[in-house]
């Protein structure tokens, strides 16, 4: 019997490696990847050389990351089955916190940045505490997040400041060493910082999911919550660490963008949750929850910083860049929908 | 004599409906109970109550012959009680490895760089789900793409690794073929060869009876009585479940709109 | 002076001269292998500098401002298309939505593809720093225009094309005073837009008065802003003079006082046909007008200019665009300029 069972065990594993093209066919970003290809091909073509060249490429990694640093905690949780629609206004909130902070207390730039990321673990905290304890769905929860947090933000500032922005970040102490590493650019290229802590995240993401018991319960709380639940996966803290996560990442996204642009303004960020949830989409998640991939959604994003970039790069009418978005947006998914349904085909 | 698990006299009210009333049945290592009803007979109150969802109004749990309170089915299961539900045991878009390590995945090194061992729980799982006598082609496959009756399988396949001594298996079969009903009885005589207790509920006494060891039978929220095979046969069994008299009526009734 | 600049000067050059030196070249005839051989590293830098290529990026303005697609930055868009059609060299314009990072990319974009000169407006000038620091390093020469006239100098701007918005809203304030107004409502359209700011605090002290102002939803939903507006008239009947801070809104202000049936006089920044027909019919009491059709037309003529001769204007002030009034007097005479969309 052993031995019989063995043996399968054998056959069965020279079966799956020669089913390896197969099995990257069926990975959620395959839609995103193709895509990826052709919207870079079709701006080289239409922004010329330029658009690969050094200055170019560190031109569309920074406005990928910029989307990306934040699509890839939304993916997460969106695995996981829910939405934070507060993820867009509240780097905005963060911005406007630290610039606070260092202007007018005129803390150090680095225990601002503590203080900030604490704040974006406790607006995580409440917003998954909310939607988790009052059984709503997270998208009217974190959408009242949103509102509010946009009141917020320009009643504050305001009450604040009298005008509708802070000016002068770059007069704190400590902004010299923390633009360095969170809001400036490095060779002569400007190659933004930013991209190196997108990459980070997106690697450190890809591992969680596939390789800890972290990623585990991401997918399965998004894929069946009450089948997880009986199987002993806390659903409860694994929904409540993601939304601390994001409202964390778009934090730390408020703090660099403060940097860069050395001021907050109080309608920063606002839509942009949109623009996460839709990379995370081309990149392959479903909206449905306990399916996705966080590469899917930093490709996503990389298709996002090419559009942005490469319309006025190459000279069009930027009037369309939505136009654009959308018919991507729709190309990806009906690809991604394709795929999946001739995979599960070939399978049966 | 010690039980593995029994019920003594239990109870349960909501508000001024009575659920259940002075159930008494007793499980142990190597046999399979089944508790049969009809809709609205009971069955799934006493499923929540032996898996710890819901507590008793009056009488008494034991397991190994101790009094034993479940506060919630994280309990039972430290208990050794594993309850698979219907259709609530997997998660459809994960692989087949990774639904049977949910909630118990192995792991390697030592935070915060804790990681799967991936490895170890492709291959335990492939082998032990063989040893149950399901052939999985291809651990990484996604549950959704396997029939309803090797889901249910790899679900009991799973508590049965996990230690459970006593397998609760709320309707494993209702949702399913004759086929794939097959697969997942057979798999519950296995686990009863492994050294479970299953508690096997059903409605239906076809699948009850060949793998039965014992049966209980319910009928609005009371026991009709408790069988060892050996006193009943399968036609008294069916007989025994509808409530004869009303079978009776029916079959009457039947022959009037017929004839 | 940087290389980058060198070879432009030398491109503009050879246009010049072109005509006598290839005169020269077919009367050399034989002799041409000859001087090739003896000239090689000066031909082949004129062969670069005359490159198609390059000639093409180098005359090529870039415009980024913060605008927001609406009417009043169409107009600055028309005078920066005319102004390079006039002057026969490429422009390039484009808007960031009021989003200071945006716009920050959007100056990296225009930078990357080598402008020979770059206009920006500059409502958040920190925002600008990098972005501007890396197009002077790169030799691009800047202008800015409409916002930011407090920071064209730290910015390395040659100059500042624009009205500013303290004064003009000073002078509406006072304007609105001398026309009986005791009770002021400024609606503000745009959230976080500084330049609003600095036109409200204005009003506040040109208008003495009692001032209040109200965050309207704004253009991009007109009929709800006129209804916030209605609502704030019905509640508020002592409010006598509204202040808008766009054309659009101006209107959507004008029809939500005919609505609440209030008697406040009304005045707005900012032209469009629109506006122009309701001063003539005197349900408006005056606009106004930074004639921002200046603040496309004019950057770029000056850009041209440096360029060519490395002539600046303003003596490092401002070139100030308005405050000018538009009222019933003179309304007539603007609206068909109004009406083809320059003003």
């Amino acid at each position: 019997m052993a031995q019989v069972a063995e043996s399968g065990l054998a056959r069965d594993e020279r079966l799956a490696r020669v089913g390896l093209a197969a099995r990257l066919f069926q990975r959620p970003e395959i839609g995103s990847m193709v895509g990826v290809v052709a919207v870079f091909f079709l701006f080289l073509w239409a922004a010329g050389a330029k658009f690969a060249e050094l200055d170019g490429f560190a031109l569309w990694t920074d406005e990928a990351s910029n989307v990306g640093i934040m699509a890839v905690p939304v993916a997460l949780l969106m695995i996981a089955g829910e939405f934070d629609l507060s993820a867009g206004v509240m780097t905005g909130s963060a911005g406007l916190l630290f610039a606070y902070l260092v202007t007018r207390p005129d803390l150090n730039v680095w225990p601002a940045i503590l203080l900030v990321l604490l704040f974006g673990l406790t607006i995580g905290f409440i917003n998954g505490m909310l939607v988790m304890k009052t059984r709503l769905p997270s998208f009217i929860v974190t959408l009242g997040t949103f509102f509010s947090l946009a009141g917020l933000n320009a009643g504050l500032t305001r009450r604040a400041t009298g005008s509708v922005y802070i000016p002068d970040v770059d007069t704190a102490s400590g902004f010299r060493s923390a633009h360095r590493f969170l809001g400036s650019t490095f060779t002569t290229y400007a190659f933004p910082d930013r991209v190196i802590w997108w990459i980070v995240i997106t690697v450190v993401a890809t591992w969680v999911l596939a390789r800890t018991r972290f990623g585990n319960w991401i997918f399965a709380v998004g894929g069946d919550a009450t089948a997880a639940r009986n199987v002993g996966v806390p659903v409860l803290r694994t929904k409540i660490a993601l939304f601390m996560t994001t409202s964390t990442m778009a934090s730390l996204l408020g703090i660099m963008i403060a940097l860069q642009i050395r001021s907050a303004q109080a309608d920063q960020g606002i839509g942009n949750e949109f623009v996460y949830i839709i990379a995370a989409v081309v990149g392959g998640c479903l909206l449905t929850g306990g399916y996705g991939s966080a590469v899917g959604a930093s490709i996503g994003a990389l298709i996002m910083g090419m559009i942005t970039v490469g319309i006025p790069f190459a000279g069009w009418n930027s009037d369309y860049q939505r136009l654009f978005l959308g018919v991507i947006l729709l190309l990806a998914v009906m690809l991604n929908t394709l795929i999946r349904w001739a995979a599960a085909r070939s399978r049966a | 004599m010690t039980h593995l698990l029994a019920a003594d006299k239990v109870s349960k009210y909501f508000g001024n409906v009575i659920a259940l009333k002075d159930i008494s049945a007793h499980l142990d290592a190597g046999e399979v109970l089944c508790i049969l009803g009809d809709n609205g007979a009971g069955k799934s109150t006493l499923i929540k109550i032996l898996s710890g969802v819901h507590q008793p109004d009056a009488g008494r749990l034991l397991v190994d012959g101790e009094e034993a309170r479940f506060g919630s089915p994280r309990e039972a299961r430290a208990a050794g009680i594993a309850t698979v539900y219907q259709d609530l045991a997997m998660v459809p878009l994960m692989s087949v490895w990774r639904n049977f390590f949910l909630g118990a995945e192995p792991t390697r090194g030592a935070p915060p760089v804790r990681y799967l061992d991936v490895r170890t729980a492709r291959q335990e799982a492939r082998r032990h789900l063989m040893a149950m006598g399901i052939d999985i082609r291809d651990p990484d496959q996604p549950v959704g793409t396997l029939s309803g009756g090797e889901r249910q399988a790899v679900a009991i396949s799973r508590a049965v690794y996990f230690g459970a001594r006593v397998l609760i298996l709320d309707e494993p079969t209702s949702a399913l073929g004759v086929k794939a009903s097959g697969i997942v009885l057979r798999n519950v005589v296995r686990a009863r060869e492994h050294g479970a207790g299953v508690v096997f509920i059903t409605h239906n006494p076809h699948h009850a009876y060949p793998v039965g060891d014992r049966f209980v039978i319910l009928n609005r929220g009371q026991t009709l009585g408790t069988y060892a095979k050996r006193e009943i046969d399968q036609q008294e069994l069916v007989r025994l479940m509808a409530g004869g008299a009303e079978l009776a009526e029916l079959q009457h009734e039947l022959e009037q709109i017929s004839g | 002076m940087t290389e980058h600049e060198q070879v432009e000067w030398e491109a503009i050059e050879e246009d010049e001269t072109g005509l006598s030196r290839r005169e020269l070249f077919v009367k050399g005839g034989l002799l041409t292998a000859g001087a090739a051989f003896l000239g090689s590293p000066v031909a082949a830098a004129r062969a670069a500098a005359k490159s198609p290529a390059a000639a093409e990026a180098s005359s090529t303005f870039a415009v980024v401002t913060h605008g927001a697609g609406d009417a009043f930055w169409a107009v600055v868009k028309k005078g920066v298309l005319k102004a390079g059609k006039d002057l026969g060299v490429k422009v390039n314009y484009s808007e960031s939505f009021n989003n200071p990072q945006k716009q920050a990319q959007l100056i990296g974009t225009a930078v990357a593809r080598k402008p020979g000169g770059l206009v920006v407006s500059a409502p958040n000038p920190s925002a600008l720093k990098d972005p501007l620091r890396r197009a002077r390093r790169a030799g691009v020469p800047i202008i800015t225009i409409n916002s930011g006239v407090q920071a064209f100098k730290s910015l390395g701007a040659i100059t500042h094309v624009g009205q500013t918005e303290t004064i003009a809203g000073r002078g509406a304030g006072q304007k609105l005073k001398a026309a009986g107004g005791k009770k002021l409502l400024v609606i503000i359209h745009e959230q976080g837009n500084i330049g609003l700011e600095q036109r409200y605090s204005g009003a506040k002290s040109g208008f003495g008065g009692k001032t209040s102002r109200l965050q309207v939803k704004g253009v991009s939903d007109i009929s709800t802003t006129t209804n916030q507006i209605k609502t704030k008239l019905r509640a508020d009947r002592s409010i006598d003079a509204i202040l808008a801070l766009n054309p659009q809104v101006g209107v959507a202000a004008k029809d939500a006082a005919a609505s609440a049936n209030s008697k406040a006089k009304i005045a707005t920044f900012d032209l469009s046909s629109d506006v122009i027909k309701a001063i003539q019919r005197g349900q408006m009491l005056f606009a106004v007008d930074q004639q921002q059709f200046e603040q496309g037309y004019l950057p770029i003529v000056f850009l041209y200019l440096y360029r060519y001769n490395l002539n600046t204007v303003g003596g490092g002030q401002p070139v100030l665009t308005g405050p000018g009034y538009v009222e019933k007097g003179n309304a007539s005479k603007v609206a068909a300029y109004a009406r083809r969309g320059t003003r």
